[in-house]
């Protein structure tokens, strides 16, 4: 009998725990994660890249290297509606090209919509998997991304505000909670303690503190190595941090059709992948009288690109500070800085200008 | 009702998908009686415009385009700026094509200039058929009249695409060292871009062929051997023209705009499979100059024909 698989999927915020889950309660295969990316997984992956692709493409071909490293035998690739569709493609060509051995389940190849098609791609990644077993897992690992989310917008919005620092232990031993699940009963353990904690925590807030939206490009907005930590950045200056984006908002739960609605009279159709939803969400946040929003990309990501002229209209019509951040793997944490205590500069002096 | 009808004229900017599209478009619009304007070719000044208009990371063609469409503002009714998102299930238009119209009208947003559209998504129930005949209907045409006029422009698109075709096909069985050029034609077709490069190959004497003179059918299904999960649709009629002509070519360029997000990653792909080809990458961006690409051009003409055995 083959001996089961060794399966990596590239890191991705804190996302790997529900794949980790996901791999190892509902196909019962073994799940290698990878080590938490760090500058070498960036310059791994942009010395062995196209010059002019996006960073994330970048970011988790390193993680791939690093997850072979790390042991794994087969790589697991998702595809989205960008150019996010064809990374998988492109990046097992280039691991094979650099000598390594390994399997690659690409799951675009198997993303026609095609009852029989998701089948295969089940079957490609353990061919014994239980039917049963593994609908029982997706659905805990749903539950688990709901946690893990909520915990995490939670966590933003309090840290800044919490003098004996104790929500970051909270938020910690949460993730490890995580990674470490075994059982349903494991995840909502943890995550009652965890919301628990953190909601009985004394803040010391102002009646009305400066309020900032972070929006932009999906894997650049949530991944915290990749945006420089800019959330626990802004927090740590006193901000409440808001971003909507997550993977509960923007796939496990729908409403997506009726924001296009909403921002009819900016934009009539959609701009591309997750445009109407950043968009509309600039809109929400300026709408909610928030005092500055944020605009997350990485270099050269097509349709967030397309949406800056949209934004910069939302901006002048709301009079609503919109600061835009590009990454590419040069952006350093210094000029990160700088700029946004520039930026929390600017919204404070108008805040109080307005009151 | 006809005698009481106002003419209408729509601007067409000399950019993007008109170098693709275009036939279609301006058929469409004459058998309706619709008067059509074009924007210049592309000069200097349009890109220096566009450059200004256009978020600085946008693509090359991008700023382009934005500098046809301030060309036309004032000399049209409507700017005409159709969006192109699938004709089919399983295929897309890059984004960019998908937000143009919206991209457009929000950098114009202070002009009075109004802006006509029509949307080709078949992957929300329109097709390409629907759209156009939307579009007519829009303007104040019956569902038939468009309809009719959608068939013939299509009949024209697909009779000039045969003929590009059957002219390649004539070239190519001409004797002399053949290099194959890969990149939109939106690039390739502008005389400010692409042309000076299309140029300096017919005054080297070689003879040319174009990897998106194809049958664009055809070329789908070559491409999904090569790249089975590429679903860009002008990609795809890039990779799969590529892959049905470059038997026949001794040297194979490879023509982006920076920084071209489908480029980025299927001319990557072409790069590392083919092995059997010399590649040259060539990348435009607002800054190049001519001197520096015909240098490229020339070396690399030598090394082919030194590897063909002919005299440098």
């Amino acid at each position: 009998m083959k001996q089961s698989r060794k399966i990596a999927l590239p890191r991705y915020a804190e996302y790997n725990c529900a794949m980790k889950y996901v791999v190892e309660q509902g196909f019962e295969s073994k799940c290698i994660l990878p080590p938490p990316l760090t500058k070498r997984t960036e310059e791994l992956g942009a010395k062995n890249s196209p010059d002019f692709v996006c960073t994330p493409f970048k970011t988790t071909l390193g993680s791939m290297i690093e997850a072979l490293e790390a042991g794994a035998d087969t790589i697991l690739m998702v595809y989205g509606i960008c150019r996010l569709n064809y990374f998988a493609e492109l990046q097992e060509q280039i691991l094979r090209d650099l000598g390594y051995q390994f399997d690659f389940i690409n799951l675009s190849q198997f993303n026609t919509g095609k009852k029989k098609d998701f089948l295969r791609a089940v079957k490609a990644i353990n061919p014994n998997t239980n039917a049963a077993k593994l609908t029982k897992a997706f659905a805990e690992t749903v539950r688990m991304v709901e946690h893990l989310d909520e915990i995490t917008g939670k966590y933003y919005q309090v840290c800044g505000f919490d003098p004996t620092r104790e929500s970051r232990l909270i938020y910690r031993k949460f993730l490890s909670d995580m990674y470490a699940a075994q059982t349903l009963a494991d995840i909502e353990e943890s995550y009652r303690t965890a919301r628990r904690s953190l909601a009985g925590l004394p803040l010391q807030k102002p009646a009305d503190p400066l309020r900032v939206g972070i929006l932009g490009e999906f894997y650049t907005v949530m991944d915290a190595f990749s945006n420089l930590e800019v959330e626990q950045k802004l927090a740590d200056m006193g901000v409440e941090v808001h971003r909507w984006m997550n993977v509960t908002n923007s796939m496990l739960r729908p409403g997506g059709k009726n924001h296009q609605i909403q921002i009819m009279e900016r934009c009539e159709y959609s701009m591309g992948a997750n445009s109407t939803t950043d968009i509309w969400q600039a809109q929400t946040f300026a709408q909610m009288g928030f005092d500055g929003l944020i605009h997350i990309k990485s270099a050269s990501c097509t349709p967030e690109t397309d949406i800056m002229p949209v934004l910069a209209n939302l901006s002048q019509d709301y009079k609503i500070p919109i600061l835009y951040l590009t990454y590419d793997s040069q952006t350093s944490d210094v000029g990160l800085m700088t700029r946004l205590e520039a930026y929390y500069d600017m919204i404070e002096i108008r805040k109080k200008a307005a009151v | 009702m006809d005698a009481e009808r106002k003419p209408i004229t729509v601007g067409i900017p000399r950019a993007m998908l008109y170098y693709q599209y275009g036939t279609i478009w301006k058929a469409f619009f004459e058998a309706l009686g619709v008067k059509t304007v074009l924007s210049p070719p592309t000069n200097r000044e349009i890109l220096e415009e566009g450059i200004r208009l256009s978020v600085d990371e946008t693509c090359l063609s991008a700023k382009v385009f934005m500098g046809h469409v301030h060309a036309l503002i004032g000399k049209c009714d409507y700017i005409f700026i159709p969006r192109y998102s699938s004709f089919r299930h399983d295929e897309v238009f890059c984004t960019r094509f998908e937000g143009l119209y919206d991209q457009t009208r929000n950098i114009f947003r202070t002009s009075p200039q109004r802006f006509l559209s029509c949307n080709i998504d078949a992957k929300n129930h329109q097709s390409e058929g629907d759209a156009f005949q939307a579009l007519g209907v829009s303007l104040g045409f019956s569902a038939k009249e468009s309809r009719q006029a959608y068939r013939q422009a299509l009949k024209k698109q697909q009779a000039e695409q045969k003929a590009a075709v059957r002219n390649q096909e004539a070239a190519a069985k001409k004797d002399g060292l053949k290099i194959l050029i890969v990149g939109h034609p939106y690039l390739l077709s502008d005389p400010y871009l692409g042309k000076p490069i299309l140029d300096f190959f017919r005054e080297s004497g070689t003879i040319l062929l174009r990897a998106d003179h194809t049958n664009r059918d055809r070329a789908k299904t070559a491409c999904m051997e090569f790249s089975p999960t590429c679903r860009w649709i002008m990609s795809k009629e890039l990779v799969g023209g590529a892959m049905l002509w470059k038997d026949r070519a001794d040297g194979m360029i490879l023509l982006s705009a920076f920084p071209c997000g489908p480029d980025s990653m299927t001319n990557e792909l072409m790069t590392r499979k083919l092995k059997d080809i010399p590649v040259l990458n060539l990348v435009l961006d607002a800054q190049s100059g001519t001197a520096g690409i015909e240098t490229r051009l020339e070396s690399f003409l030598d090394i082919i024909r030194f590897k063909k055995g002919s005299p440098v």
